[in-house]
């Protein structure tokens, strides 16, 4: 027998109060572990807060920011983080949808390489960092060893600073090209064969039955993985830390995140850090914005 | 007395016999490596012949020092003992963090602070207070290949004139590369070294910048000029990949800490074992070593000092220093060990560790700010070394960037 309804309440207050009731501990739940970290990072970042030292620490207002708008190396890092998320992109893009359609026609061998490809999503980014650092190493890596039987002097992508940059972008590649393909697999299953049937019989070759019914239909998912890759390459870090050792060659591959973390935890200038932090998060707040109008288009 | 009151008056004699006993446990914070494992050999016979349980908690390298400083300012009181990188005194030192241990000291005859030379007792100091005892002496010295040098019979060199010498010897003999230092991640350990042994100083007594001097631009350029002689991956070397290129390819010299030694003699991590050899730093114009290593003390926050300095003094006194270091720990540079022929075995370059009083001792700098000024030395010198900036230009440059970092130093 169902329980009475409280006294004086209708069924739809009863039913919102039971909602309340059942979000609330998500909501806590937030709260604590994101809303006031948050709060505490922006309360931080007008402070002059260091973990070096016992100075009482005082509200400084804008300090912290002016001081980043000022520093060489927080825009740098901001070029960096841009050139990894285009070049990234350039690349990733191309070649994991060029493999989901590939997957997709259901060639010999298919479930095979389904499977293995998806092999470098499923490997830890530091175990990743370290196969590719020994790979990338000018004297021991074989990356250079097979280069050296075409061209006399291969690239030193670790000491110098443009090859460096590719270095990551290869690496931020090959973990996440597999994550492109799948997602564009996933679109490709969900569409519909009729326009593309259609446009076959009207005498439309592969190539335009590609370029004008398949890639439009595919946007909306490709928009998707354009914003999940920005936030990833925003957020990334263990690569760098492990493959370029913190950015290196001197800032070459130093993003904004990686400058972040240098300034709190090398430097211990935690207030900076903070001020950081919070640019980083003002940052990434359009692209969710942007995905919410992508989730609403039709 | 009603029970309850007999209960409480129970409690409140119990607590106040339990404030004034010695402690039962001391909590020990290391950070793996040889001298960790060194120190918790010795464990299972402190622990019967004080009675006092001791419990160990390792944290990497990486985050190791963050976590005391946390540990310590939020003033948790988690541990007695802690090991850290002496290129974290100042920061310690400036933030309060270990406690000082001269006291301590000064009453220990089984520690025997007299048992090391003069630079070495000034380790573990900060602002005329030793803030941690030595748990490793590790000067830069010159590594060098026996086979390569009798082949082309080179003498060992003794000056960074002959050095270079003896590198390109090498190099046009094709019998390999002729050296290597470490140009990647960790420049900052040659750069600072090359700087003091031509002359020059990182900066002067007032912290005003100084690596734009004559001197130090001499230093550089010698340090550019040594790529030449190095492997290609050189420059992108970090302190540890310069230590395994050198036991794994053919290298002929190369200047690094002393406390690497233990990989050269291990077959996995060397293919030229019994072909290494060590001798003094080359000299510049001024007689330098550069000293690093290991510190461990007691935090501020200890809840049981003495027991902790019981434990120190037990692991690192002198009776114990023989059995310690063939524990497999870094080298210390006790003087009573230094001519031990069982440790010559293993660590042939000890009597290096005697530091002549005519050897200035140079080690990191004891600043608050050095991770960020490390920082920005490191961020500069791959355009000087790969010759996008000139050496003067760039280190001129470097010269500015450091003095605003220098100034944070002293402002509150």
């Amino acid at each position: 027998m169902p329980r009475a309804m409280p006294r004086g309440l209708s069924l739809e207050q009863a039913t919102r109060r039971l909602a309340v009731l059942l979000v609330l501990p998500t909501w806590v739940l937030l709260i604590l572990v994101f809303a006031l970290p948050l709060a505490g990072a922006i309360w931080l970042s007008f402070r002059n807060e260091t973990l070096g030292s016992f100075v009482t620490p005082r509200f400084i207002g804008w300090e912290n920011y002016r001081g980043a708008f000022a520093d060489p190396r927080f825009w740098e890092s901001i070029r960096t983080t841009l050139f990894f998320m285009v070049a990234g992109l350039a690349i990733q893009l191309p070649l994991g949808i060029g493999l989901a359609l590939l997957l997709h026609r259901n060639l010999r061998g298919t479930a095979f390489f389904r499977s293995a490809l998806i092999v470098p999503m499923l490997l830890t980014p530091v175990a990743v960092g370290l196969m590719w650092r020994f790979m990338l190493d000018a004297d021991f890596g074989i990356i250079n060893w097979a280069l050296r039987h075409v061209i006399d002097s291969p690239p030193n992508w670790l000491g110098a600073r443009i090859p460096a940059r590719f270095a990551v972008v290869m690496v931020d590649s090959w973990i996440s090209i597999p994550f492109v393909m799948l997602m564009v697999l996933a679109g490709l299953s969900s569409l519909p064969r009729g326009p593309a049937e259609a446009a076959a019989i009207d005498g439309a070759g592969p190539l335009a039955i590609f370029v004008f019914i398949t890639l439009p239909s595919l946007v909306p998912v490709i928009l998707v993985i354009v914003m999940i890759r920005v936030v990833d390459v925003v957020k990334l870090f263990d690569i760098l830390f492990i493959v370029t050792q913190r950015g290196g060659p001197g800032t070459a591959t130093q993003t904004l995140g990686l400058l972040t973390y240098n300034t709190g935890f090398i430097f211990f200038q935690t207030s900076r850090a903070a001020a950081l932090g919070v640019l980083l998060t003002l940052m990434v707040i359009p692209i969710y914005f942007i995905w919410r109008r992508v989730g609403r288009a039709p | 007395m009603t029970p309850t009151g007999r209960l409480l008056t129970a409690t409140a004699v119990s607590a106040l016999v339990a404030s004034g006993a010695a402690a039962q446990e001391i909590n020990i914070y290391l950070i793996p490596s040889p001298s960790s494992d060194a120190i918790q050999s010795f464990i299972p016979a402190f622990e019967e012949e004080t009675g006092i349980r001791v419990n160990v908690t390792e944290t990497p390298y990486g985050e190791a020092h963050q976590k005391l400083l946390l540990s310590v300012q939020l003033g948790q009181g988690q541990y007695d003992v802690a090991q850290f990188d002496n290129t974290f005194l100042a920061p310690f030192g400036a933030a309060g963090t270990m406690m000082a241990l001269d006291d301590y000291i000064a009453g220990s005859e089984a520690y025997d602070i007299s048992d090391f030379s003069e630079g070495s007792q000034e380790y573990g100091m900060f602002d005329g207070e030793s803030l941690g005892l030595v748990l490793s002496t590790e000067p830069m010295i010159l590594w060098y290949r026996t086979d390569l040098f009798e082949e082309l019979g080179l003498d060992v060199p003794e000056t960074w004139e002959d050095y270079r010498a003896a590198a390109q010897a090498i190099s046009e003999a094709g019998l390999g590369d002729g050296n290597i230092l470490g140009w990647g991640p960790n420049a900052s350990w040659w750069f600072m070294t090359l700087i003091w042994s031509f002359g020059g100083q990182l900066y002067d007594a007032d912290l005003v910048p100084q690596v734009n001097t004559p001197e130090a631009v001499a230093g550089i350029t010698f340090f550019k000029d040594m790529l030449a002689y190095g492997p290609e991956g050189g420059i992108s070397s970090s302190g540890d990949d310069t230590t395994n290129k050198f036991l794994s390819q053919d290298i002929g010299m190369m200047v690094q800490y002393s406390g690497y030694w233990g990989v050269a003699l291990e077959p996995e991590n060397s293919a030229f074992v019994g072909n290494i050899a060590t001798a003094k730093m080359p000299l510049g114009t001024v007689d330098i070593t550069h000293l690093a290593g290991w510190n461990i003390g007691i935090p501020s926050d200890a809840q049981n000092p003495d027991e902790a300095w019981q434990f120190l003094e037990f692991v690192l006194g002198r009776d114990n220093a023989v059995d310690y270091l063939l524990a497999g720990a870094a080298a210390i540079g006790r003087k009573s060990v230094l001519d031990n022929p069982e440790l010559l075995a293993i660590h042939p370059y000890l009597p290096l560790l005697d530091i002549p009083e005519t050897s200035r001792i140079e080690r990191y700098p004891q600043l608050r700010v050095w991770p960020e000024l490390e920082k920005a030395i490191l961020d500069a010198l791959p355009a000087i070394l790969t010759g996008e900036v000139e050496v003067q230009a760039g280190l001129d440059a470097l010269n500015e960037v450091m003095g605003p970092i220098l100034a944070q130093e002293t402002a509150e």
